[in-house]
């Protein structure tokens, strides 16, 4: 039997993951090693491989194949846009993708104005604009902190991932619009569906029993 | 020096040395089976006018296209893919042909891919096309064509997956969906996207048992007895008609002994607007890629003025070429390369005894040997350089050969 290999955004979206497949029989003792520095984790009984990738990477490694299955999130699919299979919708992680700015901004959004949004998913908010709102506009991509470009003067409005809205409301922001919402996601190398389509199947199967 | 000239560009590279050998050698037996099969080799230009590889027409964005002008400001594009072009010639070459006419070919393709995704830009294309041939018996001559391409390579666990556009195409006439709608449909199916694919019908009035349907298609994958399953499920008769084909493909191939080979996925819908019926895709452990895409497009020609059915396929080999690497599968390349080391005075009984054997096919390098050159260290160049044996030319003019 060939190993089958995954790949786990690292964070929380890792431990909830491992939480979940502890309750299907998919169990990785290696990895509850706090203090291990090694970078693949192996299960020989059930020939499993673990490892732990940066989110954005994720779909890279299942792109290519060198790993088979990956758990990552929507927003992360979205704004990498591979060719792989999304299978399962893991439901946690829940979360919106939104554009949001101080409460004026809304009039920005209603005519087809030319206005600078600042964000880490250039791709999500291209589409966004471009395809669904049909808004020409410049992005700004920025690597974090994107709540600070509106009140700095950066841009007009940014988009974001939203889970509580806290950080956003401390700093005089809103919701001014949702793009879509976003959960995290197993998805699955195109090949390795159709070369392992037992044993991918059955974990498909048994999780979605448990949701 | 510059050290920019000894560097080749993002998504191309040099292929040399045994890698190169591997290459030709899988090529040259690739070729040879088409040509076991009939098919005519066939060259067409490198680039051409960029409305052969339109949006109409063609596989690849043209943001993934390389484009370039000629004199006349005519945008020409360097090919992605060599169906198009096929098609064009067989139109143009033999409008008149009523019956069927098969090309192969084989040579680089070019796309414009996004930078730092590993991705090579020029690969190596190996495919056959049947041109004017719409029977079931030219759906399967391809499929057991490309499974005879796989393993004359040496690869033996591939599997090749058969789908049908209409399968879908029937379903969407049935739902009476927009084309965006489709569109989006299309790229949810095509990723298993299954909660993606409830959603999206959820916004749209459509009756439940063709919803039920639509839903399902992504798990639609399997062997032979899925298509019965699938028969129970779908009503209208395009679907009917493609699941009935994809039986009648199989028992064809039956007759080729290759059934172990094939699965059936109609789930696989090809963005490629060409394709019209059968499409197929091959897959093996090791690379993250079909190997094979094809499938019949029997309205391609008609972009081009001729009337006329034809199925096609393409092999990647590069991807071939690192599939075979990563499962540890050898290529047996040639190994009776002779090093023949000479000094100048014993240069003519050395050219001679080349010639000689150069005349009864054997493949002679000559070495003119310094004389700071120890006999080791000929002997060492041999070894690096992958010779079978080496012969020194003595000052009386005989040389033994000795193996490396």
């Amino acid at each position: 039997m060939r190993y089958l290999t995954f790949a786990l955004g690292k964070g929380r979206l890792a431990k909830t993951t491992l939480e979940m497949f502890e309750k299907i029989g998919i169990t990785c003792e290696e990895m509850k090693d706090k203090d291990s520095r090694k970078l693949i984790f192996v299960n020989e009984e059930l020939k499993l491989k673990f490892f732990l990738a940066k989110g954005p990477d994720v779909p890279t490694y299942v792109e290519y194949g060198a790993a088979d299955i990956g758990i990552v999130g929507k927003d992360t699919i979205l704004e990498e846009g591979r060719k792989m299979y999304e299978v399962l919708d893991l439901g946690f992680g829940k979360c919106k993708m939104c554009v949001c700015g101080p409460a004026e901004a809304k009039e920005l959004l209603q005519h087809h104005e030319l206005i600078r949004v600042a964000t880490k998913y250039p791709n999500i908010a291209k589409d966004y604009f471009y395809n669904k709102k049909h808004q020409t506009v410049e992005i700004v991509k920025l690597n974090g902190s994107i709540e600070l470009a509106p009140i700095v003067g950066l841009s007009e409005v940014i988009v974001d991932i939203v889970e509580t809205g806290t950080t956003l409301r401390e700093n005089g922001l809103t919701v001014l619009e949702e793009v879509c919402p976003l959960s995290a996601r197993m998805v699955v190398n195109q090949v390795s569906m159709k070369m392992e389509n037992e044993r991918i199947t059955k974990i498909i199967n048994d999780l979605k029993e448990i949701l | 020096m510059e050290n920019r000239l000894l560097h080749t560009p993002e998504g191309v590279r040099d292929i040399y040395n045994s890698e190169c050998e591997r290459k030709q050698v899988i090529e040259n037996k690739l070729f040879n089976v088409l040509k076991q099969y009939g098919y005519q080799a066939i060259e067409t230009p490198t680039f051409e006018y960029f409305d052969v590889f339109s949006r109409e027409i063609g596989t690849t964005a043209s943001k993934e296209l390389f484009k370039f002008f000629d004199r006349e400001g005519n945008t020409l594009v360097m090919r992605p893919d060599f169906t198009p072009s096929i098609a064009r010639s067989a139109a143009k070459y033999y409008h008149d042909e009523d019956m069927p006419v098969r090309f192969g070919y084989m040579g680089n393709t070019f796309i414009n891919h996004l930078s730092l995704q590993g991705r090579l830009k020029e690969t190596t294309h190996l495919g056959a096309e049947l041109i004017g041939d719409d029977s079931v018996d030219a759906d399967a001559e391809i499929v057991a064509l490309m499974i005879r391409c796989l393993k004359s390579a040496g690869l033996k666990e591939f599997q090749v997956s058969i789908g049908h556009m209409d399968f879908f195409k029937g379903l969407i006439k049935a739902a009476d969906l927009e084309e965006d709608t489709e569109y989006e449909l299309r790229e949810l199916i095509s990723n298993k996207n299954h909660f993606g694919i409830e959603e999206l019908l959820a916004e749209h009035e459509i009756s439940e048992d063709i919803k039920l349907c639509l839903m399902k298609t992504p798990e639609l994958f399997g062997s032979i007895q899925m298509l019965e399953e699938a028969k129970k499920m779908v009503k209208n008769p395009q679907s009917l008609s493609a699941l009935e084909r994809l039986e009648a493909v199989y028992e064809a191939l039956k007759a080729y002994g290759v059934e172990d080979y094939i699965t059936f996925d109609l789930g696989m819908v090809s963005k490629y607007k060409y394709y019209t019926g059968v499409i197929l895709k091959a897959y093996t452990y090791g690379v993250g890629e079909a190997l094979i895409t094809g499938g019949r497009y029997d309205t391609l020609l008609n972009h081009f003025g001729k009337d006329s059915a034809a199925i096609g396929c393409v092999l990647v080999v590069n991807q071939l070429l690192a599939a075979l690497s990563r499962q540890k599968i050898q290529v047996e390349t040639e190994h009776d390369k002779v090093l023949l080391v000479y000094e100048t005075e014993t240069r003519i009984e050395a050219v001679e005894k080349a010639t000689v054997m150069r005349n009864e096919g054997r493949k002679v390098t000559m070495l003119l040997k310094k004389k700071e050159w120890s006999k080791e260290d000929c002997l060492s160049y041999a070894r690096r350089n992958h010779f079978a044996s080496i012969i020194s030319m003595d000052k009386d003019g005989t040389g033994k050969e000795e193996l490396v």
